[in-house]
């Protein structure tokens, strides 16, 4: 038997107990065990780094979609349904000034470029923009995601320019919705 | 306050047709299934084409899940996982392999330093990302599930389709191949083998 079999996992039928049990008797196999410690802790900064990295929200939209096209649309409830108008109506309302008003900040620079990374960045776009009307609303967590679809001439009226990529006759966008009914924060999907 | 639900509990309502469910559990488990395409592919696209094809076999029912043989979480990655061979086999474009590092004979350390001590957080960031970026591949999905995704052992071996002693063997030793290429990055070129494998009377 020889390190490289321990460390292959190719020590019969137990190879942890093996393993552990060589470790305490070999010293060379002590020091490579030991050097990857320190990787280990870093390992976890890389961690703590790609957390904020997730799908982008057209993903979950397509996937809505699907499940719906297989088990049926879901009615909602009129409370809902009341949430959804007032929604759709706070984002056309907001969405012009969100525009012209709100315009996001230089992007990041990017110091890779690895996707992964850039990702990471392209992934801060995704989060939900606080409307202008909501500055003064109480923070609390009793909050609705609702879904809504306006139409894409609505938007463009407003001045937010259609985007290539898409050839539909709708924009998708999430709003959160305070308890009072107040939309809070919109996030466009596509 | 009502303990969250489990992903079988969710699982059953979703196949039930209860939307919410289906949400609910997309969003609990997409990120991390999502970060595991990404590391592995090193593509963006490709990421989210796997993670939207691995829920859409939820959607369709086609995925086979059999809870008798590990968590749902665990079935998902591996699904995952699957997928990503297949795009290899198609695609052969694999994130390139160092074979300098890889299996056999690769530069060992003598000691226990920490290679990135003096970096930047941000450095040792990007300089982690590059090296994990460059592991075999049945080296980096351990360490992305393991290390990265904090996915425990028992549900990695699922994901992997191997023994929990191989998960744990493959991870000790894609840390020390990870230590060897930090530590070639830092000094500019292939580090002198300070320790040879040896043959052990052990």
């Amino acid at each position: 038997m020889n390190c490289e079999d321990y460390w292959n996992d190719l020590t019969g039928p137990e190879p942890e107990v093996d393993f552990e049990a060589h470790l305490a008797a070999c010293p060379a196999c002590t020091a490579r065990y030991a050097a990857g410690r320190p990787v280990a802790a870093n390992l976890r900064l890389l961690a703590a780094d790609m957390k904020r990295v997730t799908a982008p929200p057209r993903v979950e939209a397509r996937l809505l979609r699907a499940y719906r096209e297989r088990y049926g649309q879901p009615v909602p409830p009129a409370r809902e349904l009341h949430r959804w108008w007032a929604a759709a109506a706070a984002v056309l309302l907001a969405a012009g000034a969100l525009w012209t008003g709100a315009r996001s900040p230089e992007r990041p620079r990017v110091a890779s470029n690895s996707p992964v990374a850039i990702a990471a960045v392209d992934e801060q776009d995704a989060a939900f923009v606080p409307l202008p009307n909501a500055a003064g609303s109480p923070q609390d967590d009793d909050v609705d995601l609702v879904r809504v679809e306006l139409p894409r001439s609505a938007v463009t009226a407003l001045g937010i320019p259609a985007t290539d990529d898409s050839d539909s006759a709708s924009v998708e966008a999430e709003v959160l919705v305070g308890p009072d009914g107040m939309a809070r924060a919109v996030r466009f999907l596509n | 306050m009502k303990p969250p639900e489990s992903d079988h509990q969710l699982f059953e309502r979703l196949r039930a047709g209860q939307e919410q469910a289906f949400l609910a559990l997309y969003q609990k488990r997409q990120p991390a299934l999502y970060r595991f395409a990404l590391q592995m592919s090193g593509s963006a696209s490709v990421a989210e084409d796997i993670t939207q094809d691995v829920f859409m076999a939820l959607v369709r029912d086609e995925c086979g899940y059999d809870p008798s043989r590990g968590s749902l979480a665990a079935y998902l990655f591996g699904i995952a996982r699957k997928l990503l061979l297949r795009q290899y086999e198609r695609r052969r474009s694999d994130v390139p392999v160092d074979t300098g590092g890889g299996e056999a004979g690769f530069a060992e350390l003598v000691d226990d330093a920490d290679p990135l001590a003096d970096l930047t957080t941000r450095e040792r960031v990007e300089a982690l990302r590059r090296a994990v970026a460059s592991l075999p591949r049945r080296y980096r999905e351990v360490v992305v599930l393991c290390d990265l995704e904090e996915v425990d052992y028992a549900e990695a071996a699922v994901a992997l389709g191997c023994p929990i002693g191989t998960v744990r063997s493959r991870l000790h030793r894609a840390r020390s191949m990870l230590a060897v290429k930090l530590r070639d990055e830092r000094h500019g070129g292939a580090s002198v083998p300070a320790w040879k494998a040896a043959r052990c009377a052990i």
